[in-house]
């Protein structure tokens, strides 16, 4: 599970660290700690495949799709917030900025499928999008890891 | 003819009403992350529940006491006082889940803001237990709950491989400790406390005597059997479809995905609409759990069927439960992250609550010839080591994975 966590001892601990880490002039964001967000971003991809096919073959309820969107283009654009406030180690620096172009991506992608639940083109040409993302993000991950998702 | 009539009605009420928030959860995050190799850890729970179950139910059946009360007779005032206090955290806790989980799907059908719907759902609740008798409540959820055998029915229509599937059924341990916080979670999540203290309790409510052991029976191992056959297909669906794609199911929203996948809005909508009365029966069950437990403990006078003039404080009692799960849910935090936290620390209860259920169900001087059997007891005190392994783990699992977050 990797979306909000309100009451944690270990995110607590992590925000202690990072702070230090940015008042010692070091990055708070390390390749590991990057690849978790980035593969997070491709399931959230994958999962957005899923949900524009239902758009798409016209096999989804309108409600359910749109409500499913928000709530994962909420998660897609809180990732992206979350990776652009962090300070990444020097080596990871261009793969955080991807990682940010590509949730903020994801978060458009949501917002369409959101405003247009019931459009069926629409629906096909997002899961489409999705899918490159998806490739995109996983890339970012071979880059960063060596091995894909 | 009408005996076996209640009884078949009885046992289909136990598969619709055997999931819950906690298991929707848990078997389609271990599908997704781990494809079938937890569907062990399924039965082992379906198991242990279903053992529990009959022997919590064969008490109440036999002395007429539920498990609370035996709890506070066997452990004393003092250990008593620890349980309930345990018991009643983890059922508040479940309770705000449950009633959480329900707004979502509220949400995902008819797309109104959330904070709404938990009030919805909280008022429905309230209204749906004011109108209809004990037995009417279990009946409607538990039918209801049967939409969830659309699940099933994906499962055979995706066609896995059946022989990985067959598999997944042997315990296999993976080196890492998210996999150990799923097993732990699965297992859980089939034996949360508030199930049997709830059935207890409505066997008592429903007036079960020594007459009703065989449906007890039928119930626990027939109708439980049949829900885990349930929990399996929703790890069978999630390991097939939400597996190989790398989805990693942190919504409530994602568990009707398979369902949509293969047979479209008809599929989404009853599953759907099986997680509406699952999640529904099981805010009621819990919520009814803390109440009985509060009122047992005390000495209060209790149950539904008594109504609010002759048991006004456990009446009081539920009602103040569904309140304080609403502002829990209304404080904003996400109820699956609460679905975890209630699962992984009942855990932490477990051995307090089956402990009891054990001896007394095994002391002849109480139970008669109805006192557990070679292989009741066997069973009963196999799965209380379990308990107590898990009990020990849960905790340092949960901070070790980051509550499953890896």
């Amino acid at each position: 599970m990797k979306v909000r966590r309100s009451f944690r001892i270990v995110p607590a601990a992590l925000a202690i660290a990072a702070a230090v880490g940015l008042f010692s002039g070091c990055g708070d964001l390390s390749r590991e700690e990057l690849s978790t967000g980035v593969e997070s971003l491709s399931a959230l991809a994958a999962q957005g495949a899923l949900v524009a096919d239902g758009v798409r073959r016209d096999a989804t309820k309108s409600t359910y799709a749109r409500v499913m969107a928000k709530t994962l283009g909420g998660e897609a654009e809180h990732e992206a917030e979350k990776l652009a406030d962090a300070t990444p180690a020097p080596e990871v620096r261009r793969e955080r900025d991807a990682a940010v172009r590509a949730a903020s991506g994801l978060a458009v992608l949501y917002l369409e499928l959101q405003t247009f639940p019931g459009d069926e083109q629409r629906g096909a040409r997002v899961q489409q999008r999705m899918h490159e993302a998806k490739e995109g993000i996983d890339r970012i991950v071979i880059r960063l890891t060596g091995e894909a998702p | 003819v009408k005996s076996l009539l209640q009884i078949a009605l009885g046992i289909i009420a136990a598969i619709g009403g055997f999931l819950d928030i906690g298991d929707l959860v848990f078997n389609t995050q271990a599908g997704a992350l781990y494809r079938y190799d937890l569907l062990w850890a399924v039965v082992l729970g379906t198991v242990g529940i279903a053992i529990y179950s009959e022997m919590s139910g064969r008490v109440a059946g036999i002395t007429g006491r539920p498990v609370f009360d035996v709890i506070r007779t066997r452990m004393g005032f003092g250990t008593g006082l620890v349980v309930l206090l345990a018991s009643t955290f983890v059922n508040v806790l479940t309770v705000a889940a449950e009633l959480g989980g329900l707004a979502i799907v509220l949400e995902l059908l008819f797309d109104a803001p959330f904070s709404l719907f938990v009030v919805v759902a909280a008022i429905g609740l309230v209204i749906i237990v004011a109108l209809l008798p004990f037995s009417g409540v279990e009946r409607v959820f538990g039918y209801g709950g049967l939409l969830l055998l659309v699940f099933i029915a994906v499962a055979v229509h995706q066609g896995p491989e059946w022989g990985d599937v067959a598999k997944g059924f042997v315990p296999s341990f993976a080196s890492s400790t998210l996999y150990f916080y799923f097993v732990v979670g699965v297992f859980a999540a089939a034996l949360m406390p508030y199930e049997v203290y709830f059935y207890s309790s409505g066997a008592i409510e429903e007036g079960w005597t020594e007459e009703d052991l065989r449906e007890n029976r039928l119930n626990a191992v027939v109708g439980y059997a049949l829900g885990g056959v349930l929990a399996s297909a929703l790890v069978v669906v999630s390991g097939y479809l939400l597996h190989p794609l790398g989805v990693e199911p942190n919504d409530l929203g994602t568990v009707a995905l398979p369902a949509q996948d293969a047979f479209a809005e008809t599929g989404l909508l009853m599953a759907l609409g099986g997680m509406l009365f699952c999640v529904g029966g099981a805010a009621i069950d819990s919520s009814f759990s803390a109440a009985y437990n509060l009122a047992q403990f005390l000495g209060w006078e209790w149950g539904r069927e008594r109504g609010p003039r002759r048991a006004p404080r456990f009446t009081a009692s539920w009602l103040l439960f569904v309140l304080l799960a609403m502002m829990i849910v209304e404080s904003g935090v996400n109820p699956v992250e609460i679905t975890e936290y209630s699962v992984v620390f009942s855990v932490v209860a477990l051995p307090l609550t089956y402990l009891p259920i054990l001896l007394i169900a095994g002391d002849r001087s109480l139970m008669g010839e109805h006192v557990n059997g070679r292989i009741s007891s066997t069973l009963g005190w196999i799965y209380f080591v379990v308990i107590c392994v898990l009990a020990l783990a849960a905790v340092p699992l949960l901070v070790a994975t980051n509550g499953g977050g890896g």
